[in-house]
């Protein structure tokens, strides 16, 4: 009773009640807004509406020369029923492999050696040697190492010679010609590019792990792999994130090596959907199914994109515990 | 407030003016003789011949026209390929022009009113007497854009056409003799595969094995066949005969091993350098290569034309086009007539290239008056079948897919057949409605 009392005679103007905005700091945050219009006209200029065009394009029958005309959806019934379409999506799923999964366990993998082992048997400047190794690849224009790969992958090129020189000859084979085996070597270089951009970032993730923690499960008896599993996975799992997210964007989008390497080819082999849509749009001259193909990739590329930063701010709920 | 309206005035002022002049370019039919400018773009490398000989071209006009003045643009093949028509359609463009021929370049451009109609030009400055029939294929173009017949939208003054290079060295190491015949062909080819020597150099990503596949498909062809073709007067069957025999040949070229399995792979560069390097010792390719391989091979070498062929891959050349917008016509078809004179013709031909209207006569050089000669030849028995992968826009990509498949064996050359088939029939439909 004596706290009710209490209660009720607090003042009602001790009531942490947030302030309410004064019209002078209303002004003062819109001002804010004004910082933001460079990007947004830039956003507008260069993103919003070649997007609004192509959007438009998709919608028509176009040459690229004279009047577009106005069809619809036709294009996009088109598509549906369109193999090669369908066939330089299955192609897309092996770029996953190659560029998102691949890349991102054996990254993950060869960072930890790098930081937890090399790091500490040997100098850390071996491991940060190793690390810039990895990452060579990623410096390479993509189109001048799809050249060199071409080069090697070639039938009288270096890896024959190498097979050969082994005395593995039997195996020499057109690697790039044979549609068995034209998808997996492209593979094979897109693994070869991709892999140091997660061992950059999952080494520079490792060094912001408190070392306390490794070192309590290692009076705790943790093995290398227990330490593994229960420390350094769930501490960079934003680093997870971004990299799976990143990754997942340029194989949605990978074009480069597919047109150094094999043109799609043979018989659509490697085709992917960008190269599809370059082919369409410049090679065929069907500018408005080509612009078609540019929505159905941008449509996946945003929606993927939306369900990764949607799963990385759950998980960041999550481990803040609401 | 105030200084943004006077912005939006100014930006506005200067888009109306613009576009106040822009109106009065497009009201000039450009038939301008007064002309003191003639803006001139194409994409010939300075030592080729053909940019030998226009350089002499355009030193000709200048004394001829004193008081003109001629700006050269030289651009890249791919630059004026994908922007031609944006380039042509505003008033920033040349007054000729080099362009590519063919429906899905210059048709396509004139179909939608382009490009100048050169009709009365090419009669009355005598051009079409200087260019044969199969020639003037390429040089002419229906109301939608498809060559062969209608007006004149340009020009060629150079020719090209596909033929067999062979390493005369490597022929007579190997006791082989230049074939005259399809069957001394074979029998030449099966010399080479006896002693272990791949007789045909070939590149599966890229145009050769196309081209190849056609010249077989010509061997049983005739003008009919070439015009239903290229020029779609009557529908085509891919599963007869000539086309059904280029791919089963080809098929069976490679099973015998004159065609190597593993070139699926190899672009028209790897073929051209395995050539010059001794490694192959034939090539059916065009003469766009002749001037490389004269100043690059070190073996005795020389050419002979497709055993039993008389229709040959090939065509004009690329081909001057006078955009409808150019100011400064009358000058534009002065410049062309230059370039088809027998002194601009024999430059070319004497610096390796094809001219179109050359007195072989003139030409210094016994091999390169061969290489004329046979073109005359060709050209002057309606011989010129075009290329393969003229027909439909993108058919250039659908044939390197299905012939990589016909080297590496994954595909049966009926297999084949039915790939490049359902896109020329949705491309000719794309074309002509039908």
């Amino acid at each position: 009773m004596a706290v009710s009392e209490t209660v009720a005679a607090t003042p009602p103007a001790a009531t942490p009640t947030p302030p309410a905005p004064s019209r002078r700091r209303r002004g003062r945050n819109a001002a804010y807004w004004l910082y933001l219009l460079p990007g947004a006209a830039l956003f507008l200029l260069v993103i919003g509406a070649p997007l609004v065009g192509t959007l438009y394009l998709s919608l028509t029958k176009w040459s690229g020369i004279g009047d577009p005309r106005w069809v619809g959806l036709d294009n996009y019934q088109q598509l549906l029923h369109d193999d090669v379409f369908w066939a330089s999506f299955r192609n897309t799923v092996w770029m996953l492999v190659a560029m998102v999964v691949v890349p991102t366990l054996l990254g993950l993998l060869l960072a930890a050696v790098l930081f937890d082992v090399i790091g500490r048997r040997f100098k850390p400047r071996t491991a940060a040697a190793l690390r810039a190794a990895f990452y060579l690849p990623q410096v390479l224009p993509v189109v001048v190492a799809g050249i060199v790969w071409g080069w090697i992958l070639r039938p009288d090129g270096a890896f024959n010679s190498l097979l050969d020189a082994v005395g593995l000859g039997a195996l020499r084979h057109d690697w790039l010609g044979d549609p068995g085996t034209a998808l997996p070597a492209v593979m094979a270089v897109m693994i070869w590019v991709q892999i140091g951009y997660p061992v950059v970032v999952f080494m520079a993730a490792l060094q912001r792990v408190d070392p306390e923690l490794y070192e309590a499960a290692e009076v705790d008896g943790a093995n290398w792999l227990h330490r593994f599993r229960a420390i350094t996975l769930p501490q960079i799992r934003p680093e997870t994130f971004v990299v799976a997210l990143t990754c997942t964007i340029a194989a949605l989008k990978v074009f480069g090596p597919i047109f150094a390497l094999t043109r799609g080819g043979p018989d659509n082999a490697t085709n992917v959907p960008s190269y599809f849509a370059y082919y369409t749009f410049f090679k065929k001259l069907q500018v408005g199914y080509g612009s078609a193909i540019s929505m159905v990739l941008t449509l996946i590329i945003v929606v993927v994109a939306g369900i990764f930063i949607w799963m990385q701010a759950r998980s960041e709920r999550r481990d803040r515990g609401f | 407030m105030q200084r943004f309206r006077r912005l939006v005035a100014a930006i506005a002022l200067a888009a109306t003016a613009t576009t106040t002049v822009a109106a009065c370019g497009g009201g000039d039919n450009g038939d301008n003789s007064d002309a003191k400018v003639l803006k001139l773009w194409h994409y010939e490398s300075e030592n080729s011949a053909m940019g030998i000989g226009w350089n002499r071209a355009i030193e000709i006009f200048k004394s001829e026209h004193p008081g003109v003045e001629v700006r050269f643009e030289r651009k890249a093949f791919e630059q004026i390929q994908q922007n031609a028509g944006m380039i042509i359609n505003s008033s920033e463009g040349p007054d000729i022009m080099e362009y590519n021929k063919g429906n899905a370049t210059a048709g396509l451009l004139s179909s939608q009113g382009l490009l100048a109609d050169l009709s009365s030009e090419a009669d009355k400055r005598g051009w079409a007497g200087k260019l044969s029939p199969s020639l003037q294929t390429t040089a002419r173009y229906s109301d939608k854009g498809v060559m062969g017949s209608g007006k004149w939208f340009g020009v060629p003054n150079y020719g090209e056409y596909v033929t067999v290079y062979y390493n005369k060295d490597l022929f007579q190491q190997n006791g082989v003799k230049v074939p005259t015949t399809m069957a001394e062909m074979t029998a030449a080819m099966d010399t080479f595969v006896g002693k272990g020597v791949t007789p045909l150099g070939m590149a599966g990503a890229e145009y050769p094995a196309g081209q190849l596949f056609y010249q077989l498909a010509l061997s049983k062809g005739d003008r009919q066949f070439v015009d239903n073709y290229q020029l779609y007067k009557n529908p085509v069957d891919f599963k007869a005969d000539p086309l059904k025999y280029g791919a089963d040949t080809f098929a069976q070229w490679v099973q015998k091993g004159y065609v190597a399995k593993n070139s699926a792979s190899l672009k028209a560069e790897d073929m051209g350098t395995a050539f010059i390097g001794g490694k192959v010792p034939m090539i059916v390719s065009g003469s766009w290569w002749y001037g490389r391989f004269k100043t690059e091979m070190k073996a005795n070498w020389d050419t002979f034309l497709f055993p039993g062929n008389t229709l040959q891959a090939g065509s004009s050349g690329n081909l001057w086009v006078v955009p409808e917008n150019s100011k400064a016509k009358s000058l534009a078809y002065d410049f062309i007539d230059i370039t088809l004179r027998p002194e601009i013709q024999d430059l070319i031909g004497n610096n390796g290239g094809v001219p179109v209207a050359a007195d072989a006569s003139k030409i210094s050089d016994p091999k390169d008056r061969k290489l004329i000669e046979d073109f005359n030849t060709v050209s002057k028995s309606d011989g010129l079948a075009f290329y393969p992968d003229w027909p439909v826009p993108g058919y250039y990509d659908v044939l390197v897919s299905g012939f990589q498949g016909l080297i590496n064996g994954s595909k049966s050359p009926d297999q084949v057949l039915d790939t490049i088939a359902k896109p020329y029939a949705d491309g000719v439909k794309e074309i002509t409605g039908k």
